[in-house]
């Protein structure tokens, strides 16, 4: 099925993101957002995810948003670090999904959605860090390495999944002795990332216990935070539920705060 | 979201959060379709990776149970829950529970009918008496041996040595069981359970699937017992005789044990006896007795006159099987295994001591048996991508080894079915000693085909 070496050829396949993102974001990180925006208003393409992305109902502006200079100015540096990511992040998302139900909407969508929230859990754990915030975009790539491992391999996996209760991330470690959020981190490292965000995320599979205890306790809001969208009926529909294992006891200690923080009742 | 079918158990495993807005998402029209068409005898709902459910969500999941239960007559609940959700479920549900509880899926499987669980002593309790009795009729029904704990004090003084069991059952609640008669199995015998008045609905009530696995895996002597049979009609007879003609084909035994004959007439014990139908009035008149034990098969799983041979249809489709095998192998670790040799031949098996084996029998337009024999350390790396982190543990290999050749039962059912041809396959065998194996092939000839991957040989046998 996938191989060590399929796995390789994907890293090494990863582009580079372009020169003018590159500039935006350390524009973004000294804090000189007029600049930055001069910058990403050259990038027609990331000018029009932009405007996509922050006109989406969950940032909840009234009118609609048009020019770069006002989105940074909106969005302030951290946020605006975290849509510049998110952009680089979704040059890497495949034009036709195979594996998953998805499209380039739904996964803007879940950007969207998660990036939103992580601010909010971030705000509710007082933590203002501008990496911290934009650790949340790198999350989704572990469903677009999924999609391009496992997407000529879908009637194997069937087979599998018919017999056993395996998740992909689990097949992925057995066969090649790397996961998905391994490959993630890998990512992170292609571009650059702060080491911070490919921790959290690697906490965040639920899976590897981290030693830093403030990186693990940001690991199981993310964790939880993953599968509560993924439990979102077109997610869901998507085939996305069940793509890595949920580990319900990683997560029972913040439970509760997360329920309140996303105003549900607690029940169980 | 499919079932994952294992031991004739089909689960599901929803995960996260459930509620009436995504839960109909969790199950489209062709999954509940798929869900009709398995042959399982148990299906469940696991909450072991839900944290979040309410009575909307699980409602949906709890529809499609009940609705597969009137059509397919098993047995359906929910499994994997903490005291938290056994109350909620409780509590959504006011006392009005037609689904079975089942606190954990190790629970369920005692419930189940396989062939690997068998006479397991487990320590029973439920504050429910009626439900205390249930329980425990229902798996002494099935083989075990229910140690029951009348109070919570009783109980919680015999859970201090939770090693002397092989589980501890509470909360647990039997909802309407399937009407599937309850099957165990002794030694190389199945044990049907059967009671009250017999009549055409017999016919919905036996496992015909799984009598047919049994005989396809090899299993000689059946017997029903029928102590709390109280009478049956001719449509019973009718079913029971044909039982019997078909089981003649694979040179089995049917045996009626402890049935008294006093409300059913003589000459429908005459009818019975005249297909091939032996009567006891003891069931250890049959398993006590080792000699005719063995006369009637149930002393090994051989067939010793009629032999089914290989044909020429089962040998045509050879390279399918073949293809599934070697499919498979690749699948599961990335390696190409290659052929070495086939010849037609009676099962050769060398250095049995240090071997495993798994088999698989297929029925429908053909029938046959697919065997796989492994050296142990062979058998491990095989399954290295099910079995998951390093182990010795035989059980967890051979459970491992029966998953394996279920996939290759299913990839060959598919391959087959692209040319028209239709098959259904049985549950898996294992075997830990391969000489229980050569009881069940006997001298049987079939294609040997020896393989190997990464260095590591095995061998794939395809008879009848």
């Amino acid at each position: 099925m996938v191989t060590t070496e399929d796995i390789k050829d994907y890293i090494k396949k990863i582009p580079p993101p372009p020169d003018i993102l590159y500039k935006t974001v350390a524009c973004v990180n000294s804090g000189d957002l007029v600049k930055a925006a001069k910058i990403a208003e050259q990038d027609l393409a990331l000018k029009s995810y932009l405007k996509n992305l922050v006109n989406k109902p969950i940032y909840g502006f009234r009118n609609e948003v048009n020019e770069i200079s006002q989105i940074f100015g909106i969005l302030g540096v951290n946020a605006a670090k975290q849509s510049l990511y998110n952009y680089m992040l979704s040059l890497l998302s495949p034009k036709k999904w195979v594996l998953f139900k998805m499209n380039q909407v739904l996964f803007y969508d879940l950007q969207a959605d998660l990036s939103r929230k992580w601010h909010d859990i971030l705000v509710h754990l007082k933590i203002d860090d501008k990496d911290i915030e934009s650790a949340i975009t790198l999350l989704p790539s572990s469903i677009i390495v999924c999609e391009a491992l496992f997407k000529d391999h879908i009637e194997n996996v069937r087979l599998l999944k018919a017999t056993k209760d395996l998740d992909y991330n689990t097949i992925l470690k057995r066969l090649a002795q790397l996961d998905l959020f391994d490959i993630c981190k890998h990512i992170a490292k292609t571009w650059d990332l702060p080491d911070t965000i490919g921790n959290i995320v690697l906490a965040a599979s639920g899976v590897k216990e981290e030693s830093d205890p403030k990186i693990n306790l940001l690991g199981k809001w993310m964790h939880l935070l993953l599968f509560y969208e993924l439990s979102q009926p077109n997610f869901v529909e998507a085939g996305l539920n069940n793509f890595i294992e949920f580990n319900v006891e990683y997560v029972s200690d913040i439970y509760e705060d997360f329920m309140q923080l996303m105003n549900m009742e607690v029940g169980l | 979201m499919r079932a994952v079918v294992k031991d004739g158990i089909g689960v599901f495993y929803p995960q996260g959060f459930l509620d009436g807005n995504n839960a109909p998402s969790f199950l489209t029209v062709e999954d509940i379709h798929a869900t009709e068409q398995l042959k399982v005898d148990m299906l469940l709902v696991s909450l072991k990776k839900v944290i979040f459910f309410n009575l909307n969500g699980i409602d949906v999941f709890v529809k499609l149970l009940l609705r597969i239960r009137t059509k397919n007559h098993i047995s359906v609940g929910i499994c994997d829950y903490n005291q938290k959700k056994f109350d909620a479920i409780l509590t959504y549900y006011k006392g009005n529970i037609s689904f079975s509880l089942f606190k954990t899926q190790k629970i369920a499987e005692l419930f189940s009918t396989s062939y690997k669980n068998q006479d397991k002593t487990v320590l029973l309790y439920s504050e429910d008496p009626s439900q205390r009795s249930a329980l425990a009729i229902e798996l002494y029904d099935r083989g075990h041996n229910p140690i029951i704990a009348q109070t919570k004090e009783d109980f919680e003084a015999k859970s201090v040595n939770p090693d002397a069991y092989y589980d501890i059952i509470d909360n647990t609640m039997l909802g309407l069981m399937g009407q599937k008669i309850a099957t165990r199995v002794t030694g190389n015998a199945i044990i049907y359970t059967v009671s009250g008045f017999l009549d055409a609905e017999i016919g919905n009530t036996f496992n015909i699937a799984y009598h047919a696995n049994s005989l396809n895996v090899g299993f000689r002597l059946f017997i029903f017992d029928a102590y709390k049979v109280l009478s049956m009609n001719i449509h019973a007879v009718n079913f029971l005789s044909k039982l019997c003609s078909s089981a003649a084909e694979y040179n089995a035994t049917i045996c009626f044990v402890g049935m008294t004959f006093e409300k059913t007439p003589t000459a429908f014990k005459e009818d019975l006896e005249d297909s091939g139908m032996m009567f006891f009035d003891n069931m250890d008149d049959i398993l006590q007795d080792k000699e005719l034990l063995q006369e009637l098969g149930g002393s090994s799983a051989a067939s010793t006159k009629h032999k089914r041979s290989l044909t020429k249809i089962v040998v045509q489709e050879l390279p399918d099987f073949i293809e599934a095998t070697v499919s498979t192998i690749g699948m599961m670790t990335n390696a190409t295994a290659v052929k070495k040799s086939a010849e037609i031949q009676k099962l050769f098996i060398d250095d049995m001591q240090t071997k495993m084996a798994s088999s698989i029998g297929f029925y429908g337009d053909i029938d046959g048996m697919i065997i796989l024999i492994f050296q142990k350390e062979v058998a491990k790396k095989s399954c290295a991508l099910l079995i998951g982190e390093e182990t010795d543990d035989v059980n967890q290999i051979l459970d491992a080894l029966a998953e394996f050749v279920n996939i290759i039962g299913g990839r060959a059912k598919t391959l087959l079915s692209e040319k028209r041809i239709s098959i259904d396959i049985t549950l898996p065998r294992t075997y830990d000693n391969v000489a229980n194996l050569l009881e069940v092939v006997d001298s049987k000839k079939g294609v040997q085909v020896d393989m190997s991957f990464n260095n590591a040989s095995f061998t794939f046998f395809l008879t009848r």
